[in-house]
């Protein structure tokens, strides 16, 4: 189901939120021109825009991004980004750091 | 096909999708609770893949998130993302070729 920027933002965090034990979360995005699949009309003269998918596995989640939006859709796709993925590593050289002044 | 290096990755990603660009998809998988992240970018017939568990990676996955979104909603590689940052310029008319 497509959805408006802000609400597909909004549940994407949730989503991130919900798989923070077990599960992983896709985010897909493509160029569409929102045509329709399986009709004949021309319709190549439609401008592009960004599609952006969601899903955990159980929930989905789209949106499309039009060229005006962009900006602050990913200024705000960014900081999700930021403020969910921490479970990576940080920098080895910095741990070691940490390892000798202990 | 998993590229390890990110410069090439970043270099193929952006080909593939200058190739294809409505077929091309760029996938980000994040899986917290092991702290691995994937990035994926394919037309269907030929696929990418960069995985890494570091967060200097971050850094990274961002500017590329930014330019895939700017390509795709407008077209247009963004202004602050210069090809001439990461394309030395003797691939830069390659680029023009596809274009």
């Amino acid at each position: 189901m497509l959805q408006d920027n802000s609400k597909f933002l909004n549940e994407l965090l949730r989503m991130y939120q919900a798989n923070r034990e077990l599960g992983s979360v896709w985010v897909t995005m493509k160029r569409t021109n929102l045509k329709p699949r399986r009709s004949k009309k021309d319709y190549s003269g439609l401008a592009c825009h960004c599609l952006v998918r969601a899903t955990d596995g159980r929930k989905k989640l789209s949106t499309v991004v039009e060229g005006r939006d962009l900006a602050r859709f990913n200024e705000s796709y960014s900081t999700i980004l930021k403020g969910h993925m921490d479970s990576l590593k940080k920098r080895v050289r910095h741990a070691a750091k940490l390892a000798q002044q202990q | 096909m998993i590229v390890e290096n990110w410069d090439s990755f970043y270099q193929q990603a952006v080909d593939l999708y200058r190739n294809n660009p409505l077929k091309t998809r760029f996938v980000t998988k994040y899986r917290h609770c092991d702290g691995k992240l994937v990035l994926k970018v394919t037309d269907d017939s030929t696929c990418l893949q960069y995985k890494t568990d570091q967060q200097a990676d971050l850094k990274k996955v961002e500017k590329l998130n930014r330019v895939f979104f700017e390509l795709m909603a407008t077209g247009q590689a963004p202004a602050g993302a210069s090809e001439q940052d990461h394309f030395p310029a003797s691939n830069a008319c390659s680029y023009n070729d596809q274009a």
